[in-house]
């Protein structure tokens, strides 16, 4: 089944960009969509739009970075694609689709150079911003240039510090030449909300602009207010250029505990739920509650028994091995995750058309796990605790602190490998200290964490894997496992210079083959989240791509 | 005032022994107080023998026996989310928690009391400095002074101690430094002081003993609220970590089955609460019994 | 006594000095930053999580950064939140009316039904309520709070559902009796503790009152059981209480802090954790000060009200 989807599922978006003449063909053959907005048509066809009603969206963490290029967490983007647009976005097939830009630039519309290096982007006309004021090429370039500029706590400059000869053309055509070929910045760009330039350059400190609590963009909606702790009000954007929207206002509702989420989405008081949706444990519950639509959908996000390889007990290979022997990973995902995640053996998310399927299955075995040991040379002590040239294989297991399940998965997998003779200890910590220093400096032992490896639909991990990546060493990425090997880092150095999907494929499925076999984690399962809405309520469509379900809010709406 | 014993009103009844003080037949008159013994004393022995008198391990983790309710089988308090024994896992909790909150009383009456008796010996200058501090402390919402604490330090059951310790002995300090002045110009005072005592020996022989009696009503009461503490801490997650339980931890999470599986958080809350009822009666009625102040906070 | 007024302030100032340095040196020597939420961030590198903190100036030596945070407040400028870039003061005003709302609801009713527990169990003394009265108070100063509210959310939300679990409205609703339902739970359980301490306490001060000879003058007079009561024991033992109601006030932020927990109701007290947890420490400063504000003022008004209502108190 997946095979087959897999190929609807392409994301062939690097050679679209980089457009060589086996991009081209690859590009032709992958049917990419070069149409607008669908629905784009049919909406003007209709000539007006209904718009009634209001929903109710809840989250759990609270919304408050809205300058969507300053640091920000998943529900922060939930607002963002309510009020902003990108040139053009990712769609749950990992298709781009234009939104401010006229047409998604390709080689074979001449939006892209044969090199990859030249760059250049016809804009949709007649958009306006909410305020009235019209948007133009200035604005695309006003926002490429904060992205970079050194006073702006901009949370991303990849790709965008490539732009050279940023030129106006017209002002609905802007053209800029790469500094070099960079095979994710399609995918970078389509997560790159464009901001007007006549009010972020309005105040003098843009990180401080009035513009960051009162955002204004060309989205299907507009801001309204925010109640801090509370809850954000957005009204329709009726001369939206797209699709939708298709409700009058948006209540985004800040719930902090899910199990009063959950309750109130019980009585109706929440049409669709958000982050973090409902809990595993109430999904047999959910899924039968008259009226209420409740699904399983997959998220990108791999739980992972991570090592610090600095550490001398995690060098040898045969401990990591034994210890994913250890960990009954069908009892955690069926008695603790109530059966819903999808065991893993890859970072790689399994919609991703770069996923490989052939990697060897592990198996739960105690006793695979004590010969793996035992041959290596780690005989139990007098403590029974196993030991190695005076190593000691007892270490500490972290993660965030009050994340219930994952702590209960923790203490079972201390029982584990307790059996094997191994010491495991829990040091939890809360999140601002667990994902500090301690974290990206590699000042833990062990670590469980849930990690999104892409970037949107790109399969590139050099931030992650790369030897050079290492903080704790000086690198720049976060290859907090310390994990270096010259063979993934020549894979992945290939892997952003080739732009043909299938090569890359065959480059990325080997770096998964050799990270099963390293284990520099143990993967234990990719996320899956239990979504619900009212009945009645037309449009939600999950995007593996995105981190957040409100990606596309503006086609939702009342049946 | 040549004699070298000097009179002081702590060592006057020394003659007599202790079980059969006035002190003694006071409190024992006091039947909360009484009630409060027994039940610590039920409690403490629970706790202590319990774990062998059970067929399970407070540790063992069986997913198949996950969310059974009190009385199924030998479970007599019913199983966690991860399958364990909640009586077990209670009364180890309890050798814990209570421990946490005996210790952190010694740790904090003794930096209280040290503090106290230098604040109201000394007076003047150190005196306001240290009053100043304490009242510094007292300021925080000692929830706050908890959570950033345990921020800081790697949580384990004796940084826990020491943590609450650190944010709980301002108020002993208060009463010493209270009781410490008013009889700092008492004429036994002056006497060693003008027969050349050292100091230290003064605030240690002839002032602690005669503010003895607050000091143990108000260790009782700060046992009370460290077995409290412990237990918000814990709730909230930046306490005694896992697997290792305590009354307080085993609370956090509580609230994610409160529907399906109450007893996870009325087992403990209930244990907590005896415990705290316990030595806040106790409190009490020495506090009755050694007639100290009655205005204690 | 505008001179102990003065020598107060004076003292208070000193305090929030020795408060706000404390504050600052255990919030910021903690490890982990206002940047940890975003590390796991996709794409997240720490060049990129070490450039931001260069330009918030969190590389900063922590003296420098002090100075430069109590300097701005000197000017009266608290600060802008790491989180949303509102300023601080904003921040916590609009948390405020929660907090006060639930904090204001339970301290009627536990001075209501405090006061009356104490001064019937003074004038009853050793009589079955006053005894159950005493036992009770003592259980209930026993009972961690939040455990308490989970208790009660379990009987009256999940059992009975007769109350909303948590929130302070029901979303779209917001009406009068919308908010009184939520309120119930959480002022009730927050409640409890302060009838418990105000019973204690109103019947020592009743019985100090009551055999005092101003009152024997007025019983002696003829007045009624009742008018004694009222006029004359209750006036007077209602003093000592105004410093205590003083010294509530602090509790604002503490007290409420795991209520509030526990109901998720949008005020101070989760406000302080929320920030806490995020290391959003220009908030929590401001959280921290503000209440340190409010004990000093609190018991600095307390007494001078004691001095203006009872003139046997004289400051000095």
């Amino acid at each position: 089944m997946s095979d087959n989807k897999n190929d609807v599922l392409t994301h062939p978006t690097r050679r679209q960009v980089m457009g060589q003449t086996l991009g081209l063909m690859a590009l032709r053959a992958s049917g990419v969509v070069f149409s607008g907005v669908p629905g784009f048509s049919q909406a003007l066809a209709a000539g007006e739009k209904s718009i009634k009603g209001q929903l109710i969206i809840s989250f759990s963490q609270e919304p408050t970075v809205f300058n969507p290029h300053m640091p920000h967490i998943e529900v922060d983007d939930g607002i963002h694609f309510s009020l902003f647009d990108p040139l053009f976005y990712v769609d749950p097939e990992g298709k781009f689709v234009a939104a401010l830009a006229a047409e998604v630039p390709t080689v074979e519309n001449g939006g892209i150079s044969a090199d990859g290096l030249t760059w250049k982007v016809k804009l949709r006309e007649g958009v306006k911003w909410h305020d009235g004021a019209p948007f133009t090429a200035e604005d695309v370039k006003a926002t490429f240039e904060l992205l970079v500029n050194p006073d702006f706590r901009s949370w991303r400059k990849t790709g965008h510090d490539l732009i050279r000869d940023l030129k106006v053309v017209s002002p609905t055509e802007i053209t800029w030449r790469m500094e070099k070929a960079f095979a994710p910045y399609p995918s970078i760009l389509a997560s790159t909300f464009i901001t007007p330039k006549h009010l972020m350059s309005a105040s003098a400190d843009p990180n401080n602009a009035p513009f960051n609590n009162a955002p204004v963009g060309t989205g299907p909606f507009k801001w309204v207010e925010r109640v801090a702790g509370d809850h954000i009000t957005l009204e329709a954007n009726a001369d939206y250029f797209a699709e939708g929207p298709y409700v009058e206002r948006l209540i985004y509702k800040y719930i902090p505990d899910l199990n009063v989420m959950y309750t109130q989405f019980k009585a109706g008081d929440i049409d669709v739920l958000g982050l973090q949706w409902i809990t595993p444990d109430h999904y047999e519950e959910a899924k039968d509650l008259p009226g209420m639509t409740v699904s399983v959908v997959p998220a990108a996000t791999v739980e992972s028994f991570s090592f610090n390889m600095d550490r001398p007990q995690f060098k040898d290979p045969a401990v990591r091995e034994a210890l994913y022997a250890a960990i009954d990973k069908a009892a955690i995902i069926d008695a603790l995750y109530y059966g819903l995640p999808a065991p893993t053996e890859t970072y790689m998310p399994q919609q991703s058309f770069y996923y490989n399927p052939d990697l060897p299955k592990q198996a739960y075995d105690i006793d695979k796990a004590k010969e793996l040991l035992d041959t290596a040379g780690w005989a139990p002590g007098p403590d029974g605790i196993r030991a190695k040239d005076g190593v000691k294989l007892a270490f500490t297991c972290s993660t965030t602190a009050g994340n219930h399940i994952r702590e209960q998965v923790q203490q079972y997998i201390q029982q584990s490998f307790k059996d094997l003779g191994v010491e495991m200890s829990i040091s939890n910590l809360p999140p601002a200290v667990m994902w500090g220093e301690y974290w990206m400096m590699s000042k833990f032992d062990t670590v469980i964490v849930g990690l999104n490896f892409l970037t949107g639909s790109d399969p590139d991990t050099s931030d992650y894997f790369r030897s050079t990546s290492i903080p704790a060493k000086g690198g720049a990425g976060q290859n907090t496992w310390q994990y270096a090997n010259p063979e993934v880092d020549a894979l992945l150095a290939k892997g952003g210079e080739v732009f043909v999907p299938e090569e890359r494929k065959a480059a990325y499925a080997k770096v998964q083959e050799i990270m099963r076999k390293d284990l520099p984690f143990l993967p234990l399962f990719q996320y899956a989240t239990v979504q619900g809405n009212k009945q009645g309520i037309e449009g939600i469509n999950p995007n593996v791509n995105t981190r957040i379900n409100t990606w596309n809010v503006g086609m939702w709406r009342r049946a | 005032m040549s004699s070298v014993t000097i009179p002081s009103p702590a060592t006057a009844s020394e003659e007599t022994h202790w079980w059969k003080s006035r002190t003694l037949r006071r409190f024992m008159r006091h039947r909360l107080a009484v009630i409060g013994v027994a039940m610590i004393t039920i409690l403490v022995l629970s706790c202590v023998f319990g774990p062998y008198l059970l067929p399970y391990d407070e540790l063992f983790i069986d997913l198949r026996a996950r969310f059974a309710p009190p009385l199924t089988g030998y479970h007599i308090f019913g199983t966690d989310p991860l399958g364990r024994d909640i009586a077990a896992r209670l009364f180890n909790a309890g050798r814990i928690s209570l421990l946490v909150g005996f210790f952190a009383m010694l740790m904090s009456t003794a930096l209280g009391t040290l503090i106290g008796i230098i604040a109201g010996y000394r007076g003047g200058l150190t005196g306001a400095i240290l009053m100043r501090i304490v009242d510094a402390f007292l300021s925080f919402p000692s929830i706050f002074l908890l959570l950033a604490l345990a921020a800081f330090i790697k949580p384990s059951p004796f940084m826990i101690t020491v943590i609450i310790a650190l944010t709980s002995w301002m108020e002993v300090a208060r009463i010493v430094n209270a009781e410490i002045r008013s009889i700092r110009e008492r004429d036994f005072v002056l006497a060693a002081r003008s027969l050349g005592y050292r100091n230290s020996t003064i605030m240690l022989k002839e002032l602690l003993p005669n503010a003895i009696g607050p000091i143990i009503v108000a260790g009782t009461l700060t046992v009370a609220r460290a077995i409290l503490l412990e237990a918000y801490v814990s709730f909230l997650g930046y306490g005694i970590q896992p697997p290792l339980p305590s009354w307080g931890n085993m609370l956090n999470g509580a609230q994610q089955y409160l529907d399906r599986a109450p007893w996870l958080a009325i087992v403990p809350g209930v244990a907590i609460t005896l415990a705290v009822t316990s030595f806040n009666f106790i409190g009490d009625g020495l506090r009755d019994a050694l007639d100290a102040r009655s205005d204690l906070e | 006594m505008l001179s102990y007024i003065v020598s107060r302030l004076l003292q208070s100032l000193v305090l929030l000095l020795l408060v706000s340095i404390i504050g600052f040196a255990v919030l910021n020597l903690a490890p982990g930053g206002p940047l940890s939420q975003y590390a796991l961030t996709p794409g997240m590198t720490q060049e990129t999580m070490d450039r931001i903190a260069h330009q918030m100036g969190l590389d900063r030596p922590l003296p420098i950064q002090y100075l430069d945070w109590i300097w701005r407040l000197l000017q009266g400028d608290w600060g802008k939140s790491y989180r949303d870039q509102l300023p601080v003061l904003q921040i916590i005003s609009s948390h405020l009316f929660a907090t006060l709302l639930l904090m204001g609801t339970s301290m009627v009713i536990s001075i209501a039904v405090g006061t009356w527990i104490g001064v019937r169990g003074a004038t009853k003394r050793y009589s079955i309520f006053d005894y159950t009265a005493t036992v009770g108070a003592m259980v209930a100063l026993s009972i961690p709070t939040f455990w308490f509210g989970l208790v009660a959310i379990y009987v009256f939300a999940l059992r009975l559902k007769w109350l909303p679990a948590g929130n302070m409205y029901t979303v779209g609703d917001g009406s009068f009796m919308d908010y009184a339902t939520h309120l119930i739970l959480p002022s009730l359980v927050l409640a409890l503790v302060d009838i418990a301490v105000w019973s204690r306490y109103m019947r020592t001060a009743t019985l100090d009152v009551i055999n005092q000879d101003f009152v024997r003058t007025a019983r002696a007079k003829g007045l009624s059981e009742r008018a004694v009561l009222m006029t004359h024991v209750l006036r007077n033992a209602l003093i000592p209480m105004i410093t205590l109601a003083g010294l509530q006030l602090p509790t604002i932020l503490g007290g409420a802090l795991v209520t509030e927990t526990v109901f998720t109701w949008p005020g101070m007290g989760r406000l302080f954790l929320d920030s806490l947890g995020y290391h959003d420490y220009p908030v929590v400063m401001g959280l921290l000060m503000f209440s340190a504000i409010l004990v000093l003022v609190g018991s600095l008004i307390a007494d001078i009200l004691v001095a203006f209502v009872d003139p046997r108190v004289r400051l000095g």
